[in-house]
């Protein structure tokens, strides 16, 4: 019979096809529309009714065993295939793909808004342009005292006497005249301080300003958060010690010094052969302070600090010139 | 402030410990100190400038924090002579001076200061001139009370006058610089002239020389405050004027004149007057402060024994009593910083250690960190930038003379700028973002900043730069992505013809979100490029903040896939130059209606195969519809209805 010929002939012809493009002309041969099957199929319409149905049957039966086969086959060959594609040199380098980079002052208070959320403070902010009474009455630093000094300011030439804020502290004030304790919050922010500029001297940096008030908030308990966030920060157990210093609007007021990372406490020039880097400004918030905001200081109790953002950024990244930060060197930038 | 390890050693009996761990010791209870070669340079805290400007004061530190007694410097003289023959004393600014002492010694022998004396003054920062000048120095730094000697020959009219400047009058200091003096500068006069800046230096007239017999030496205390404003108004800032500005205890006056009377006899001979003159009108006197013990360890979150507290406070110098669950605690004049139950916690917390205080985590309700949109919002917004291939810059919140001339704004101005690079606020990002394209060498840079601006308000602003051939477009497709991202969809571009600074006119467009402008997007002006120096095309947009966080959301929903296949056409069109793409757009949505899901302009050609003046679109419409697959012939009549709106346009022509 016809059939059955050319059956075992496409049969032997798929066995022996040894690619994809000779596999496929040998189904379009036998099972295409004009192919030998095909034109069986079609010559179906000539016969009767009985032989129709019978050959027709016969017909799809064989062909369908072959478009089986030839599935087989294609399968084996494509491995085939693979297997025989040219290797690559995959020491030859990637397509470039480009991201931008982030500000490593953005990923350090990123960083640091985490910790502190992760503690219940909340992140509230504060405008950089104040005035003398959210900058230095308020906060118990009167005009024409010697403090004044500690902080070099910028002022603007405007109707009333306005400033570039020298400290996230007009924050604190801002902040209790709204709300009633128990409060926690940081207050991350640039600050303007007029001085004379070096490589840790800047006319603009940030702060990051924080402020706990409840009944009976301590030093013991100040000690404790910011020793806290050092570990988390630093991701280790960090040395700290706290010195006495003065902040008009803070009583008792602390310096906070942490070990050294550079040289593990031994001295080096990073933390000029003292071993200690100084970090934090602190203290217990002065009863003034509370009074100006419109709080009882019989009432409360609480503890405000200052972290250097910049410093903390730097000694981070060991960066060792803060104006880099402000220098708009997309050859620095790129490196975060 | 240097401070000479011996000299403070003379003040004890026991031996102090080495200089570097003294230097160890008042770090930790007093003020940041380091040691080197016998000096001790002392960091003191503004507040106790009043009674630590001085060795005596820094002795009494230390021998409060190590519990060892402390020897007062003697001040035993022969008194045989009398200060009115020589001059009075009359005190007009009395408000500006509480206390004046002044005597004289007669019969002195000016020569140079023995060499102890000089060397401790040379370790100190001073420079030593003779005995007379020396003594008064040495004094001053052993005490803190600034001292001044006149020679008493030279006071015109045999008499001193405390009083405010007249309009007109001038000195001429120790050291020959001329100064104008007006009437908020206190003086010391004689009859005639002024003869000193009252606690700040001395004038030339009165000055000690080799033939000065007899010298009046001053001894007053200057309002703090009247001495500073005069200290900045003149720019003269002295040892003295260091010390009246902190504020000094007006009972040390006496000591320290009996101190110094003494110190002159002894190295330069003479003859101390018998009496004193001593204007002190309102004596001061210790005042008390009521400690609640319970106070200072909830405070300090210490156990600290009453015991314990009282021998801190004793130590101090300061006296106490018990009244019920307080101690009355009494302040001696010297510590002027002393006035509040907390100043004195923070002495007890100091001198007990502050590392003697165990960190313990506060206690109290459980209330989570307030969400500050703000801040998400700026997080979000950063993070898009940065993936879209955008770098962050943080530029200097000022903008030189020269960006105003450039960019012709009118920007806040600083009063006191530290140079004209920075004396002016920024008016907009845009600025400093253009100087840092020049900076990184101008071809294809991404950068944005987020920060304030300042004009009649501060204002928050976020922009973006791109230096590049198709800037425009590819900041139009940030922002594209970034307001949609911020589930922002009602924005769009309008065209803004108004000629505003920096953009290009003729190429910018204002940003809004339904009725509200939130920016703009444009290319910056070439002249303004020229100007700076920049040869790449420049493309800039610069949006309102705070008011595109209020249109931020976090709604996002799914919406369903369509289940019936889309069918996509391609239509070629050809318009005159000035036809804008969003007049062919509208009309193939509004054409198209609910089946055209999507229209893309992929191609815009303007060039040698168009006629000239004319460009060529090229779209890919997308049909699909929610509820059934869309039969060809549908979607072509639908096709075909467009194509034929459009071709009705005569100067339009769709390609076929």
């Amino acid at each position: 019979m016809e059939l059955e010929n050319i059956q075992k002939e496409a049969q032997k012809a798929i066995k022996n096809s040894n690619n994809l493009e000779e596999l496929n002309m040998v189904f379009s041969k036998y099972c295409g529309k004009q192919g030998e099957i095909g034109l069986i199929l079609k010559s179906l319409k000539k016969l009767s009714k009985e032989e129709r149905i019978k050959i027709g049957k016969q017909t799809n039966k064989a062909k369908n065993l072959l478009k089986l086969e030839f599935d087989k086959r294609k399968k084996q060959l494509g491995e085939k295939s693979i297997n025989k594609e040219e290797s690559i040199d995959i020491t030859a380098p990637g397509e470039k793909v480009f991201l931008g980079h982030l500000h490593p002052l953005t990923l350090i208070r990123r960083e640091v808004e985490y910790i502190f959320q992760k503690l219940g403070f909340s992140i509230v902010e504060g405008p950089e342009i104040e005035n003398e009474r959210y900058n230095f009455d308020a906060l118990n630093i009167p005009k024409d005292h010697p403090a004044r000094d500690l902080w070099d300011t910028f002022w603007l030439k405007t109707k009333e006497p306005l400033l570039l804020r020298t400290h996230t502290s007009p924050v604190q004030i801002r902040y209790m005249e709204k709300n009633q304790p128990p409060l926690r919050i940081i207050v991350p922010g640039k600050v303007f301080r007029h001085e004379a500029t070096d490589s840790s001297h800047n006319i603009q940096f940030y702060q990051i300003e924080g402020l706990m008030v409840d009944k009976d908030i301590s030093s013991a308990n100040f000690k404790a958060v910011i020793q806290e966030f050092f570990n988390e920060f630093f991701k280790r157990e960090v040395k700290i010690r706290l010195r006495p210093s003065y902040f008009p609007f803070t009583e008792p007021s602390f310096e906070i010094d942490m070990a050294c990372l550079t040289c593990q406490g031994k001295g080096c020039s990073v933390c000029s052969k003292t071993g200690w880097v100084e970090i934090i400004g602190a203290g217990m918030v002065h009863p003034n302070v509370f009074k100006n905001s419109g709080l009882n200081p019989k009432n409360w109790q609480g503890f405000a600090f200052g972290i250097g953002l910049d410093r903390l950024t730097m000694m981070k990244y060991r960066i060792d010139d803060i104006r880099l930060l402000y220098s708009g060197d997309l050859r620095f930038i790129n490196q975060f | 402030m240097k401070f000479s390890y011996n000299w403070i050693q003379s003040f004890f009996i026991k031996k102090l410990p080495s200089s570097e761990k003294l230097a160890d010791i008042l770090t930790l209870h007093s003020f940041e100190s380091s040691s080197k070669n016998g000096v001790l340079d002392l960091d003191i805290l503004p507040n106790r400038g009043s009674d630590c400007f001085s060795h005596i004061g820094v002795a009494r530190e230390i021998a409060t924090i190590l519990d060892i007694k402390l020897q007062i410097p003697p001040i035993n003289f022969i008194r045989n002579g009398k200060t009115e023959n020589f001059i009075s004393v009359e005190i007009k600014a009395k408000n500006a001076c509480s206390r004046y002492v002044a005597r004289t010694i007669s019969g002195i022998k000016v020569s140079s200061s023995p060499k102890w004396m000089q060397e401790r003054l040379k370790l100190c920062g001073l420079r030593p001139i003779n005995n007379i000048v020396d003594a008064a120095n040495y004094v001053m730094i052993e005490t803190g009370q600034p001292l001044h000697a006149f020679d008493a020959e030279k006071i015109i009219g045999k008499k001193i006058i405390v009083r405010f400047a007249k309009k007109g009058e001038k000195i001429t200091a120790l050291d020959g610089q001329k100064f104008d003096l007006d009437p908020s500068i206190l003086v010391i006069a004689d009859n005639d002239n002024p003869i000193a800046i009252a606690g700040i230096k001395g004038g030339k007239s009165p000055e000690v020389s080799k033939k000065t017999k007899t010298v009046v030496i001053e001894s007053a205390n200057f309002n703090s405050k009247t001495v500073r404003a005069s200290s900045k108004k003149l720019g003269l800032k002295t040892d003295a004027s260091l010390r009246f500005e902190h504020g000094i205890d007006p009972n040390l006056a006496e000591f320290a004149s009996n101190r110094l009377a003494y110190m002159i006899q002894k190295i330069a001979g003479g003859k101390v007057s018998k009496s004193l003159i001593d204007f002190y009108p309102k004596k001061a006197f210790s005042k008390t402060i009521k400690l609640d013990l319970i106070y200072v360890n909830k405070l300090l979150g210490t156990k600290i024994s009453e015991k314990e507290i009282k021998n801190i406070l004793e130590r101090l110098g300061l006296k106490t009593s018990k009244i019920g669950s307080y101690l009355k605690v009494t302040i001696p004049t010297f510590r002027l910083d002393l006035s509040l139950p907390e100043d004195l916690i923070e002495e007890i917390g100091r001198i007990y250690g502050y590392e003697n205080i165990l960190p313990k985590l506060p206690f109290g309700s459980l209330i989570p960190a307030k969400r500050n949109l703000k801040v998400f919002w700026r997080g979000i917004i950063k993070n898009i930038l940065k993936e879209t291939g955008f770098s962050e810059i943080y530029n200097y919140s000022f903008i030189s003379k020269k960006d105003v001339s450039i960019f012709k704004i009118n920007p806040l101005e600083v009063k006191n700028p530290t140079s004209s690079e920075f004396q002016y606020l920024r008016p907009s990002l845009i600025c400093n973002l253009l100087k840092n394209i020049k900076k990184n060498n101008s071809k294809e840079i991404k950068i944005f900043e987020l920060g304030d601006i300042f004009g009649s308000t501060e204002k928050t602003m976020l922009a973006g730069m791109v230096s590049q051939d198709n800037a425009f477009f590819i900041l139009k497709g940030t922002i594209d992505l970034l307001l949609r991202n911020l589930a922002i969809t009602d924005f769009y571009y309008d065209s803004y013809l108004e000629n505003i600074s920096f953009w290009n006119s003729k190429r910018s467009a204002e940003i809004k979100i339904g009725k509200q402008k939130i920016g703009f997007l444009g290319e910056i002006s070439s002249s303004i490029l020229k100007s700076l120096d920049i040869s790449e095309k420049v493309a800039a947009f610069e949006l309102d903040f705070e008011k595109l966080q209020k249109f931020c959301s976090e709604e996002h929903e799914y919406m369903p896939i369509s289940k019936h296949p889309a069918a996509i056409r391609d239509l070629s069109i050809l318009v005159p130059k000035k036809v804008k793409t969003v007049d062919v757009l509208n009309i193939i949505n509004a054409l198209g209606g609910v089946l055209v899901r999507d229209v893309d302009l992929f191609d815009i050609y303007e060039g040698k195969e168009v006629p000239f003046g004319k460009k060529n679109f090229a779209f890919r419409i997308i049909y699909q519809a929610e509820d059934r697959t869309l039969e060809t012939n549908e979607i072509d009549k639908v096709h075909q209805k467009i194509i034929k709106i459009l071709d009705e346009n005569p100067e339009w022509q769709v390609r076929k």
